[in-house]
């Protein structure tokens, strides 16, 4: 995957590929669900009517929808910028833990600024606790070696119930039946899209973010490097890029997205922050970012693809005896089967290339464990190059 | 006429290349059969056809002169075959007598009957006169020792015909002798041997037979006695290669490079590279022969700051980079060529572009405040490509798909033409074809006229003689003599490479 510097053919053949994979593997999941559905005993063309109609049917649906897709983009985009860089963060959702609660603080208790500069404050708050909940995480992996996965794995746990504690105690709204901090001022506001319904300017800085870090990456010293450093940390190192460095940035970095992601989501929709705020968005993030082929620009698509299943998961619930969870089996259906053809493309392209570079080094006697980089482009090769 | 092995019409294509185009090939029993080619030209494709990792797109093979398929090496090895690969498959931790046997191990009571494999190891050894302690553990031998574990392992398994794939390329010149010695007593019992190579004097030396292959064609196949080096390199590269140009003598400059008392530990934790001293001034080429695995990496990697120094300190121009990151020592004056072109000197997963462009991408013209500007970092990348004349479908392929010699030529052109005053060059030509080898030898020699410091590591005596203004040998991490090329010898410094001499106090100083 290389667009850096990549001719429009390419791209598109490349695109085109990924886009038939995609498109098979969600018809695929369509017919399992159906199957599910009728097994349970309904009609899955009802259901099914029932999801689109309920996403896609309505300019109001379509609006809730995007507003559903919001913290998705985000956190795909966290996912992305992390694995792109070689550094693996299965942090995102208590980094948007943090980035919420950082986002609410100010949105409640800093009182008599004028919107304009409120509610930049409390976005930019919001990502920075991201990052500051992400990138030390990095340091200690680049430091002593401590396996990012478990740390951010781990650190999820704590940012869910630090935060629950925060609003069950000290920030506690008096009187609420459930742990929430007061509603946030309205000059913390995100101006709304619509009149009726969530969709707001999150939504829109989302999609300008995916548009911004595909220029970061594939246009910016900055992208090379990351690039460079999450493919291949020997040559990196060898040509004197700071590998730490570079990895504790795209950490924080990572984190930044998916804290502010939080952040927009108490700003823009909830207007407080309602203890156990997200129902996964971090986790799905890291498919989004899969299934997008770590591609800034592909997380927009996916984003919204979760989003219609998320938010027709409901109206297919409530006209219907399909319980929502069913869309969540489809959205998983749809990974499975997406994985499975990425997987065994993977594999092959992988086994290939690891045979290329085993029978390379094997001629130039340097055996090495070689970083397995996933390519868009196959290298098919004789084998005695 | 009896023959061991016979191709007709062998036909091979992978995506966009036709490794093998028509091949017709007679291997005689009882014959050395040399197989020549430039890197690329197909030999190892139609040595992995006949040992059955593929399966021929066309065309059959007869053994013995029954027509046979094979759909894995193990079909490969029942008809009688047996492949020593160019880097061993054994298993370092286990003995020889256990390697041996590993796959077809003799069990008592259903376990391993380790007194048994001894005795099989022993009574082959002796029948091939392949000298072998079948108790000693394998990572404590020499390559060489190493290999003969592998021939006898082919001969364990029944091989009556044995392919040995570019024998040579780790061995020291006695240890090459051994070996030939070898293949002689292996014909002498009425085996085959099928050697490939590209090192022509061998082809010469040892074969009875040779076959030319280049671009997936036979060119020829002759009696070895009825043609000359000059002849067979003509037949691979397809066109008369030019003699190497006496080189000009130059007066060496400034000191560039001075290491004193260095001192390297190794990833076990010993010492790699112990108290060597070195000087290396402008316009001349220090060269760093030894056996591979003598402590050269360790100390490249030392003085380019990929590797910690214990002790000792390494002057660039006059100033200390002892334990400096390699992007310090980079503009203090330095260039890398690295052994391992594959994963440390280019991103494979990264188009050639980028490749070329790296350590410039932050500098202006190809970048300002941050942004790349793509079409100067394209035009420059072209003209490289130009220059170089680097083989690629275009500057935005990946450089996984370059040949080796293309992706060499690739880390060469960027790291050559930053200019730097040292270049630090390792194994530069290691599996690379004549036609890249030469190109390279060349730019070496080129840059060295033109004032640059050059360190280069080197375990291929045909580049060490050709290029060197001096010769250091490296020995068990030591530098344990000095030389120049016009007054020694392969045989002297083969001595010195395997620690049988050394001269008393090596002093490198120019």
């Amino acid at each position: 995957m290389n667009w850096f510097n990549t001719n429009l053919r390419d791209i598109l053949v490349g695109r085109m590929n990924r886009f038939g994979q995609i498109i098979s593997a969600i018809i695929l999941a369509i017919i399992i669900g159906a199957l599910i559905i009728y097994i349970n005993g309904d009609d899955p063309l009802v259901a099914y009517q029932a999801l689109i109609i309920s996403s896609l049917g309505s300019s109001a649906a379509i609006a809730s929808t995007l507003s559903k897709s919001t913290p998705l983009i985000l956190t795909g985009l966290c996912a992305t910028i992390a694995f792109r860089s070689g550094v693996i963060n299965i942090g995102g959702e208590g980094q948007l833990y943090m980035g919420a609660i950082a986002g609410a603080i100010v949105g409640v208790y800093i009182t008599g600024l004028p919107a304009i500069i409120h509610l930049p404050l409390a976005l930019i708050v919001g990502a920075l606790a991201g990052f500051i909940w992400a990138a030390p995480f990095e340091w200690f992996k680049v430091k002593y070696g401590t396996d990012e996965l478990v740390t951010t794995t781990l650190a999820n746990y704590i940012a869910i119930l630090f935060t629950t504690y925060l609003v069950t105690n000290p920030l506690l709204k008096p009187g609420a039946p459930l742990g929430m901090t007061r509603n946030i001022l309205p000059s913390a506001y995100l101006p709304k899209l619509v009149s009726h319904g969530q969709l707001n300017v999150g939504f829109l800085i989302a999609v300008s973010l995916c548009v911004i870090l595909w220029f970061v990456f594939f246009r910016t010293t900055l992208g090379y490097e990351l690039r460079m450093v999450g493919s291949n940390p020997r040559f990196s190192r060898y040509i004197g890029i700071s590998v730490g460095f570079r990895q504790i940035l795209a950490m924080g970095l990572s984190g930044a997205l998916a804290g502010l992601g939080g952040a927009i989501v108490v700003l823009g929709i909830q207007h407080r922050f309602i203890q156990n705020l997200s129902p996964g968005w971090g986790f799905d993030g890291i498919l989004i970012a899969l299934l997008a082929g770590l591609n800034p620009l592909g997380v927009l698509p996916m984003g919204l693809l979760f989003g219609i299943l998320k938010s027709g998961g409901l109206g297919m619930e409530a006209a219907t005896n399909v319980p929502s969870e069913l869309s969540e089996v489809l959205q998983s259906i749809i990974i499975f089967f997406v994985a499975a053809e990425i997987g065994v493309t993977m594999f092959f392209r992988w086994r290939n290339n690891q045979k290329v570079q085993v029978e390379e080094s094997l001629k130039m006697g340097t055996l090495d464990e070689g970083v397995f980089v996933p390519s868009d482009q196959s290298s098919f090769s004789d084998g005695e190059e | 006429m009896n023959y061991a092995i016979e191709l007709e019409d062998i036909t091979k294509r992978f995506p966009g290349v036709l490794a093998n185009d028509h091949v017709n090939l007679s291997v005689k029993k009882g014959a050395v059969h040399a197989l020549v080619g430039e890197n690329g030209a197909g030999k190892s494709t139609l040595m992995n056809i006949i040992y059955g990792l593929y399966l021929p797109d066309s065309g059959s093979i007869r053994i013995n002169g029954k027509k046979v398929v094979f759909h894995s090496p193990r079909d490969a090895i029942a008809n009688g075959l047996g492949m020593v690969h160019q880097h061993f498959m054994l298993v370092p931790s286990y003995t020889v007598a256990e390697n041996l046997v590993l796959g077809r191990e003799p069990r008592k009571n259903g376990l391993f009957d380790r007194a048994k494999a001894e005795e099989t190891t022993r009574k082959l050894s002796e029948q091939y006169h392949l000298e072998v302690d079948p108790k000693s553990v394998v990572h404590n031998l020499s390559v060489g020792t190493q290999q003969r574990v592998e021939i006898l392992k082919a001969l364990h398994f029944g091989a009556d015909t044995i392919i040995l794939d570019e024998p040579t390329a780790v061995l020291t010149p006695q240890e090459i002798d051994d070996l030939f010695n070898t293949i002689r007593v292996l014909v002498k019992d009425r085996k085959t041997v099928i050697f490939i190579t590209h090192k022509l004097y061998e082809v010469k030396s040892i074969s009875n037979q040779v076959t030319v292959l280049r671009k997936g064609k036979v060119i020829d196949t002759l009696p070895t006695k009825e043609v000359t080096e000059n002849d067979l390199a003509r037949m691979m590269v397809g066109e008369k290669m030019e003699p190497i140009p006496a080189k000009s003598t130059i007066q060496v400059g400034e000191k560039i490079l001075e290491i004193k008392n260095l001192v390297v530990g190794d990833s076990m934790g010993s010492r790699a590279v112990r108290n060597v001293l070195l000087e290396v001034r402008e316009g001349e080429i220090v060269t760093l022969a030894g056996v591979e695995g003598n402590g050269q990496t360790e100390l490249v990697e030392a003085i380019t700051g990929l590797h910690p120094i214990d002790s000792g300190k390494v002057y660039l121009r006059g100033k200390d980079i002892t334990g400096k990151t390699p992007d310090e020592i980079r503009r203090q004056g330095l260039a890398h060529v690295p052994g391992d072109r594959i994963s440390v000197g280019s991103n494979r997963s990264s188009s050639v572009a980028e490749n070329l462009i790296a350590r410039r991408h932050r500098q202006e013209p190809f970048s300002k405040k941050g942004w790349t500007n793509l079409q100067i970092v394209n035009k420059f990348a072209e003209d490289l490509v130009d220059r170089f004349n680097i083989k690629t479908s275009s500057i935005n392929a990946l450089a996984s798909t370059l040949s080796g010699g293309n992706l060499q030529k690739v880390v060469v052109a960027r790291e050559f033409t930053f200019q730097a005053p040292l270049l630090v060059v390792s194994q530069p030509t290691r599996g690379l074809d004549i036609a890249s080898t030469r190109y390279i030898r060349d730019v070496l020699i080129e840059m060295r006229d033109n004032g640059h410091a050059i360190i280069l590591v080197s375990t291929d005596l045909d580049e060490v003689f050709s290029v060197s203004d001096r010769i250091l040998v490296m020995y068990q991490g030591e530098v344990v003599g000095e030389f120049t090329p016009e007054k020694t010898t392969r045989e002297e410094l083969g001595l010195y490479m395997i620690g049988a001499r050394r001269q008393s106090k090596v002093e490198s100083i120019a």
